[in-house]
């Protein structure tokens, strides 16, 4: 999934000269092609992330095309003032760049783990949230972004988790911008589950382990398809939502807004508690604690389909 | 009328304050000279084109002046007398902080220290388009109390954005009393200087002095960003505000709406 990233930023800053990248100190060897590629498209603008989003906003405002990066502790969440501000008042073409959102710095602690971006920035007006599940997803996701004249927010979680499509994406540009959801595994309908970023791999898990569920992937936080999620929804008994996010305002909660006045259904939100990590450990180890691994995840999905 | 005279310009701003009955009066006031001498012989803009892509930029990052900012963007006939009129009223679009979906006006500021960091990337995009626009940017003294302000300033000098020009309007005052009560600021001028930039001290009322300084940081393309400190008094021009920083938050009445007004025509006057 990285290396579809950088693979697709490559891609925008040879397409386009007036594509820059923005790095407050971060990406080492991310970006080894990028350099390589297209030196003077590159900005390291130092340790200084809210100067970094301003210096885009500027940059955009005068016809470039910014892509800034930062692990996600910094950008969005840091620098949300400069992004709402700066960036999105004006609607300026600006794509952040969230590196390693949720809990994928676990050994480093609450500073470096962030589930909260996905509900600090959807309710930006004119953001949109992006949220790769493989390198397929990030692929396409990134083409969006570059295409889009509008900010965006592109959440890269834990990217070592695997495919989820078979192959690369057959998807009209239009079809993502509207907010689709994207079918990872077919299911007798009963029950849907909605998953964002690093847990469509564990929705599927689940299914493997015995939970008979249609699986949809949710590349577009926001927008998200109003239609088809009532259509989802209207097929399905019970709608269950994973995410690697406190279970407060992320994608979860953009399903319950959609469908709350819509279409009765039930629905179980899985995700992070409303607390922080109290301990060191691996991601694994992480996702026990905040009871999301796949074995804690089992167990609250069969509850919730025998209620 | 001469354009972007200072007590034209002064004028109107008290004309908005009074009948939009809102503040910062005495904000506005200081940098009236150095915005009236920016626009009048400075800032090279297409008067028939507020989006005109070779313009020089002009970000007003001390967003509460902005009045000072809407007299010379009538003036230009960029916002109209009747906007001016009803400044501040229900459904219009001059707000009390500077917003960018006005023509002429850069960056939306207001919350402070942010358009340092946006004028740094519109000097970037210059310097990366090798065109020769400059870009200005106003900062208040309290304002670089906030720290994307040395953000910005270390990243003007390590990018030689040597068309970058900071303007400090050192009245010497923030919201809660002056600058040296509430977190003092030391030399401005040896600090931006210590940040790799050139910087000179200037009386921001003496358009002679502000004029030369532009001129002089237009001119110097040595790779080093430039700092102009101008030294102003809040409130300047009407001899009751001026100091006195009540008049960042005091609305006018009719009695003190009146007697600005003489005061500022006298001085009018004496200019003629």
């Amino acid at each position: 999934m990285r290396a579809a990233f950088s693979d697709a930023l490559v891609a925008a800053a040879m397409a386009d000269p007036k594509v820059v990248l923005l790095t407050g100190d971060h990406g080492y060897a991310l970006f080894d092609a990028f350099r390589k590629a297209r030196p003077a498209q590159y900005i390291n603008c130092g340790v200084a992330e809210q100067n970094m989003v301003g210096v885009a906003a500027g940059l955009a405002k005068a016809g470039f095309r910014p892509f800034v990066y930062g692990l996600a502790a910094f950008v969005p969440i840091r620098v949300l003032e400069q992004i709402k501000i700066d960036v999105c008042y004006e609607n300026l073409p600006v794509i952040l760049i969230g590196d390693g959102a949720g809990l994928v710095y676990s050994h480093l602690g609450t500073s470096h783990q962030t589930t909260e971006d996905i509900a600090c920035t959807r309710v930006i007006p004119g953001l949109s949230v992006l949220s790769p599940a493989d390198r397929f997803e990030m692929k396409a996701c990134m083409e969006l972004a570059f295409a889009s004249a509008s900010p965006v927010y592109l959440r890269m979680g834990k990217s070592d988790r695997g495919d989820v499509h078979a192959s690369a994406l057959d998807l009209s540009p239009h079809e993502l911008r509207s907010g689709g959801l994207l079918k990872v595994r077919p299911g007798a309908g009963r029950v849907a589950m909605l998953a964002t970023g690093s847990m469509v791999r564990t929705a599927l898990q689940l299914c493997e382990a015995g939970v008979d569920a249609e699986v949809w992937s949710v590349p577009s936080i926001k927008p998200l398809s109003q239609a088809q999620l009532r259509a989802i929804a209207a097929r399905a008994d019970r709608l269950i939502t994973l995410e690697e996010h406190s279970i407060m305002g992320g994608m979860g909660s953009a399903v319950l807004e959609a469908l709350a006045d819509q279409v009765p259904v039930r629905i179980q939100r899985i995700g992070s508690a409303d607390r922080f990590s109290s301990s060191c450990g691996t991601w694994d180890y992480l996702l026990q604690e905040h009871q999301i691994d796949l074995a804690a995840v089992l167990q609250k999905v069969q509850a919730f389909c025998q209620e | 009328m001469t354009r972007f005279n200072a007590p034209d310009i002064r004028t109107a701003v008290l004309n908005m304050a009074y009948h939009g009955a809102t503040v910062h009066v005495g904000c506005a006031f200081s940098i009236v000279e150095l915005l009236a001498v920016l626009y009048r012989q400075h800032l090279r803009i297409d008067p028939a084109n507020p989006k005109w892509a070779g313009r020089d930029y002009l970000v007003l990052s001390k967003g509460h002046g902005v009045m000072a900012q809407y007299a010379c963007l009538n003036a230009l006939g960029w916002i109209s007398d009747d906007e001016m009129a009803r400044y501040f009223q229900n459904g219009t679009r001059l707000k009390g902080l500077a917003d960018a979906h006005v023509p002429g006006v850069e960056a939306s500021t207001g919350s402070l220290g942010h358009g340092m960091s946006v004028a740094a990337g519109l000097a970037l995009a210059a310097q990366l388009n090798q065109t020769d626009q400059i870009c200005y940017v106003l900062v208040g003294d309290g304002e670089i109390n906030e720290g994307p302000i040395w953000e910005a300033a270390l990243f003007a000098s390590h990018f030689k954005l040597d068309n970058l020009v900071v303007i400090v309007d050192k009245n010497g005052f923030q919201a809660m009393g002056s600058t040296d009560e509430v977190m003092a600021l030391g030399n401005i001028e040896d600090k931006f200087r210590a940040f790799g930039f050139d910087a000179t001290t200037i009386d921001g009322h003496d358009e002679a002095a502000i004029d030369a300084a532009y001129a002089q940081a237009k001119a110097t393309r040595n790779g080093k960003p430039k700092a102009i400190v101008a030294t102003t008094t809040k409130g300047k021009g009407v001899s009751f505000m001026e100091g006195d920083n009540i008049w960042h938050y005091t609305r006018l009445t009719a009695d003190t709406h009146a007697a600005a007004l003489a005061e500022v025509a006298q001085t009018n006057q004496g200019v003629l």
